[in-house]
């Protein structure tokens, strides 16, 4: 398919307009990356030229005066780092127990609930979070309040559970079954089978699962806001206290700092270092898969 | 049940204004006049916008942000009323010279130092400005020190932008955007806020005094030795000293439809509707 679109790109099949239609819209596609790519650096260049490297490397963010981006995007990586860390096993192992273990009536039942869970909007995991959660953590881990980095990563980690786990499913399942049989007719155990012929060819697409995961919970604005405690501190390696992303910090602030020079250049500085966490992320991501599938 | 009905009167101002919106026919009549701003002053203006909708073809929409998100807002053309709970700071008089801010008081508000019921209940009853200031400077960090249980001070502040904290830190440190080093959390409007205080059982804050409830319980102030209470009595007769002024604001002269909407809240339906709200209305206050 690939390849004839190709050659009609190219001039050998004329007769095939909807090609064009496709590299039209392909092309929509191209402009939006682009395009968002463009507005965030052209936004963020006045933060950049009046603070430099003290945009990244700041500690403080005091409006008016100084913007210091570092607890935010330290904040971010922590409460991501924390999600992934907590979401790996539990999603792993569901994900091979559906796709290797469950008969497949069960399997399509338990593939639908997890996809209904994947949609529901973050809102939703924030009022949840910021009604149960940040008091049960404060009563069970006895701590002096609930809403703290811990908390929103626990959070965001229940959050993208269902995403991680319905796509790494995919791509246990999408294992040809000529490999299972193979390595049965090898006398290799069901989960012998699963661990080390099932696993590792599906790794890709897991990777893949990961990523997508990182990016919402990267990304997810509403709900860390609720139960995070929005203070802009370097954390340090204390995981039980307040802290703030980048994203709570935009959805605390963009509308005040909407049209207001330096403030607002400031917050698309932030939306810039996201964008550029997040590429870096899918990068190495990519690179990885490349790496061990040759 | 004041939250409760607010809430109502917002899902019925929204419901209206979403399923009920007229097509291209009516257009002509009716303007649609965006409000945004304060949480402070929001049940003000929701509650008089739906009372105000029943006898008007205009569109009222009422949102929340925050004092400051209502003055940027206003001067930069993106609402037509801005709500802020407190005065227009001297930065933004500069910045927005250009829009003509004019300000109408719709009423009177006052703030007071809150405290999770807990502490209140273990005795803390009362703080002075320089307690507050310490707890905030991170100088005071347990209860007892002020008197209360042996327990750590879960501080919590606003948003720099918010006109609760800017009344607040004027009187605590003279200093409306006072840095405080010794916060724990940064909430946002009055609701949050009052959610965070309520969840912790050691928690001190600032809250208009309208939030204020069983769970949420307001402190006196001791100021030179003397206890300044809590209770509208005392803003009544001047006493009280963290009172603001509820503002609506709007970018030079406002066409004659937003005129006829403040000129209802500060009428006399408007002004029993802030009453309603839990303030106190603008006529009745001698300073």
């Amino acid at each position: 398919m690939k390849a004839g679109f190709g050659r009609g790109l190219f001039g050998t099949h004329h007769s095939e307009p909807v090609g064009w239609v496709f590299a039209a819209m392909n092309f929509i596609f191209f402009l939006c990356a682009v395009g968002l790519g463009l507005f965030l650096v052209v936004e963020s260049v006045p933060i950049l030229r009046s603070e430099g490297w003290g945009f990244l490397l700041g500690e403080n963010w005091w409006v008016g005066e100084t913007f210091g981006a570092l607890p935010m995007i330290c904040g971010s990586l922590i409460v991501t780092g924390l999600a992934i860390f907590l979401v790996l096993p539990v999603a792993l192992s569901g994900a091979l127990f559906t796709s290797e273990y469950l008969p497949s009536s069960f399997r399509r039942r338990v593939k639908g609930i997890m996809e209904l869970l994947a949609g529901v909007p973050g809102i939703i995991y924030g009022l949840l979070g910021v009604s149960f959660l940040t008091v049960g953590v404060k009563d069970v881990l006895n701590l002096l309040d609930g809403n703290t980095l811990f908390t929103a990563g626990f959070l965001l980690a229940i959050m993208i559970l269902p995403t991680v786990l319905t796509l790494s499913e995919d791509a246990l399942h999408s294992v040809p079954s000529e490999f299972r049989e193979a390595a049965e007719s090898l006398g290799l155990t069901k989960l012998q089978i699963a661990l080390w012929v099932v696993l590792p060819q599906s790794l890709p697409g897991i990777v893949g699962a990961v990523l997508l995961g990182i990016g919402r919970a990267m990304g997810e604005t509403i709900a860390v806001m609720l139960v995070i405690g929005s203070l802009d501190r370097v954390p340090g390696f204390n995981l039980f206290v307040s802290g703030q992303t980048i994203p709570s910090k935009l959805g605390r602030e963009a509308v005040e700092a909407l049209g207001s020079g330096l403030h607002w250049s400031a917050l698309m500085g932030l939306g810039l270092t996201l964008f550029i966490m997040v590429a870096v992320l899918t990068f190495f991501g990519n690179l990885f898969v490349r790496r061990s599938s040759q | 049940m004041g939250r409760y009905q607010r809430g109502w009167i917002g899902l019925v101002l929204f419901l209206s204004i979403g399923s009920g919106s007229p097509p291209a026919t009516n257009a002509g009549t009716g303007l649609r006049i965006q409000v945004v701003g304060s949480t402070t002053v929001l049940p003000v203006a929701s509650r008089a916008a739906q009372k105000f909708m029943e006898s008007s073809s205009s569109r009222i929409l009422v949102n929340a942000g925050g004092s400051g998100v209502g003055i940027h807002s206003v001067a930069g053309g993106r609402a037509d009323i801005g709500m802020a709970s407190r005065a227009i700071s001297q930065d933004e008089k500069k910045r927005f010279e250009k829009s003509h801010l004019k300000i109408y008081p719709v009423g009177l508000d006052a703030v007071a130092c809150v405290v999770s019921s807990e502490i209140y209940q273990a005795g803390v009853r009362q703080l002075t400005p320089q307690q507050i200031a310490g707890i905030y400077l991170g100088k005071i960090r347990n209860w007892k020190e002020v008197g209360g249980p042996d327990r750590q001070i879960v501080v919590v502040d606003k948003e720099r932008h918010r006109g609760t904290r800017h009344v607040f830190m004027q009187y605590i440190f003279g200093n409306a955007s006072q840095r405080t080093p010794g916060t724990l959390l940064v909430t946002g409007s009055n609701n949050e806020e009052q959610a965070k205080i309520a969840q912790s059982d050691a928690a001190i804050g600032m809250l208009s005094f309208a939030w204020i409830n069983d769970d949420v319980k307001a402190v006196s102030l001791l100021d030179q030795g003397k206890e300044i209470l809590p209770t509208w009595e005392t803003v009544r007769r001047g006493n009280y000293p963290i009172v603001r002024k509820l503002n609506f604001i709007t970018a030079g002269e406002p066409k004659s439809e937003i005129k006829a909407f403040i000129g209802f809240v500060k009428g006399p339906e408007g002004q029993k509707i802030v009453e309603e709200s839990g303030y106190i209305p603008i006529g009745n206050f001698q300073p």
